[in-house]
């Protein structure tokens, strides 16, 4: 155990800052960030899964967030019902959707699979939008704000703690991927496909299994995030540029390394949060420039530094190592 | 129906870019909106009719294609998947926002005058601007088709898209050819964008439609397939209207895509493609 927490210091440093910090600091701007700057982590954490540990690279993951937010936000709007049941509701069917992804990936590759994922969610932002009389279409649901845990009503403090507690299961995920047998042999899918069927494992079925797995702890962050946010839109919940940013995070910050994905949330979330903040009574057109920001960064890291910034780190530590 | 034609130049673009250079344009759906506010603006500062201005887009969208390659692909033509995939999609981000700072996310119309010239075929009605624009188009994609057939260039670049290592024996610049390809196909479908403009509102995200569309042409007809994709467009259409037909056009969106996962999955090559055709480098 405590090798274990040695060789994760970068991680019990974050999370433990992230912990510390609402007993230091009360400002609710902060907290909101911080928030924020988990729950995209967690979700990056969830793609990381599919994409970087297995090597599925999805920009469908909206799908699964959608699933999750919708889940949670009709349960509590049309049935009465505590969210808690609308998450679960939503893992079960992000469980079978992400069968289906899970499916295409065995038949598709590369380019492929991603456009694949892409057309997926926007079936379910077509399906949405469209039926109306259920999801209320394209205008949305407001969720209405009930204090108490059972009804997911917590003051900032709350959220920082329920925002960690997915970040941390989000990252023991990943930690189980990295030391386990099933994260070994995923590992092998993802280097070499045939060489790992070759050896006897079974990669369609680590396929799924890792899709499904991802599908499932996208949506519990997506359920959280509508009650969070307290609005869920299926223009925004099912978008393409929200599937690209659970990668963005993950790709800025280290595709298949654990702590990456919140590294990368950390950085590109801070970094909206203030030019937000900079640029929100300028122009409502400044609204654009964290994205142009965003998307010159992606090209320019996948492109010089494919490995991001944990990869970066990993690069100096060996570097002392060897000095 | 005669929405085809203008499916089929956005899609020759994208079909000759993956065919050649192994790469899906994420961002190729941006180009088109780009087209778009070219129309738009030199009809607002110029007075311009769209089908003139098709004329200054194609070689204007050329250069933009070789500018672009220079700066953005040209690092990424070998390299994997994830790189190329996530260069384009960051391209994608980067031009819709330039946009959206730029010209801000209000919807904007092209209203030229024979878009209110309406012509009759027996019971269906036509207005000028879409029969116009659809000849253009069809006009184009044939004019691409018979370069890549009978031109030396054209025959340069198909011979890379079969085989990159023995073009390069041949003394082919590969580099040369693919910013030849990317020039190429961005023209085309710049040039759609300002044929389009017209017909629809445009705004920054205004390419993602279309380009989803042209994903489902491009499947259909088997990625990097030329005449494919001109019959895929023809398929898309067909199936829009029937579609709109069946089940009501709010519905129909959802009825190709569907579609387009199905023949993903049953027939990745295309549905007149060789099966294996589509792990052909890939």
């Amino acid at each position: 155990m405590t090798a274990l927490l040695r060789a994760r210091r970068g991680a019990v440093v974050f999370f433990g800052l992230a912990a510390l910090t609402p007993i230091v600091v009360r400002d609710a701007y902060f907290l909101d960030s911080l928030v924020l700057i988990l729950l995209w982590g967690a979700l990056s954490a969830a793609w990381n899964v599919a994409g970087g540990y297995a090597g599925q690279v999805s920009i469908g993951h909206a799908s699964f967030f959608g699933i999750g937010a919708y889940s949670a936000a009709l349960m509590v709007t049309r049935f009465g019902r505590g969210p808690w049941l609308g998450m679960l509701v939503g893992v079960v069917l992000s469980i079978g959707a992400g069968f289906i992804i899970g499916f295409l990936s065995n038949r598709l590759k590369g380019p492929y699979f991603a456009l694949s994922t892409i057309a997926f969610s926007q079936v379910l932002l077509i399906g949405v939008s469209r039926w109306r009389g259920f999801t209320s279409g394209g205008e949305g649901i407001p969720v209405p704000f009930r204090p108490g845990f059972a009804t997911l009503g917590l003051g900032h403090v709350g959220w920082v703690y329920m925002a960690l507690a997915v970040a941390l299961l989000c990252y023991a995920v990943e930690v189980y991927l990295e030391r386990s047998r099933v994260g070994y042999q995923l590992a092998g899918v993802r280097e070499d496909e045939d060489a790992a069927e070759a050896l006897g494992i079974p990669t369609r079925r680590l396929k799924v299994g890792a899709v499904t797995l991802s599908a499932a702890l996208t949506s519990v962050c997506g359920s959280l995030w509508a009650q969070y946010v307290g609005f869920v839109d299926p223009t925004y919940v099912f978008s393409v540029d929200l599937s690209v940013r659970f990668a963005l995070n993950t790709i800025i910050g280290g595709m298949g390394t654990a702590l990456g994905p919140f590294l990368g949330s950390l950085l590109i979330t801070s970094l909206e949060t203030y030019l937000r903040a900079t640029f929100s009574g300028v122009k409502t057109g400044f609204a654009g420039i964290y994205l142009i920001i965003y998307g010159t960064a992606l090209i320019l890291v996948v492109r010089f530094v494919p490995e991001g910034l944990a990869g970066i780190a990993a690069r100096l530590r060996l570097r002392r190592a060897h000095a | 129906m005669l929405l085809g034609g203008i499916y089929a130049l956005i899609s020759v673009g994208l079909t000759l870019i993956f065919g050649i250079m192994r790469v899906v344009n994420f961002a190729h759906g941006e180009f088109l909106m780009l087209g778009m506010y070219l129309a738009f603006w030199a009809f607002v500062v110029f007075t311009a009719d769209p089908y003139f201005v098709v004329f200054v887009a194609i070689p204007l969208f050329f250069v933009v294609g070789l500018v672009v390659y220079g700066l953005v692909m040209r690092g990424v033509i070998h390299a994997s998947h994830n790189v190329q995939i996530f260069t384009t999609v960051g391209l994608s981000t980067v031009l819709q926002n330039v946009a959206l700072v730029a010209w801000s996310g209000d919807f904007r119309f092209v209203r030229p005058w024979h878009l209110s010239t309406v012509l009759r075929a027996g019971s269906t009605i036509f207005n000028l601007t879409q029969v116009v624009a659809s000849l253009i188009a069809v006009t184009l994609t044939l004019a691409l088709v018979a370069f890549m057939k009978w031109t030396h260039a054209g025959r340069v670049m198909r011979a890379t898209a079969q085989d990159r290592d023995a073009a390069t024996l041949m003394g082919i610049d590969t580099d040369r050819v693919y910013r030849l390809t990317f020039a190429i196909g961005i023209a085309a479908v710049g040039a759609a964008g300002v044929l389009v403009a017209p017909l629809y509102s445009v705004y920054p995200t205004a390419g993602l439609q279309f380009v989803l569309l042209s994903y489902v042409v491009v499947v259909l007809g088997g990625l990097g397939d030329m005449l494919g994709a001109m019959l895929g467009s023809l398929i898309v259409a067909a199936v829009e209207v029937a579609g709109s037909y069946l089940f009501g056009a709010a519905w129909k969106e959802i009825f190709y895509f569907i579609l387009f996962i199905l023949v993903l999955v049953f027939r990745p090559a295309g549905l007149f493609g060789q099966r294996g055709a589509e792990t052909l480098g890939v």
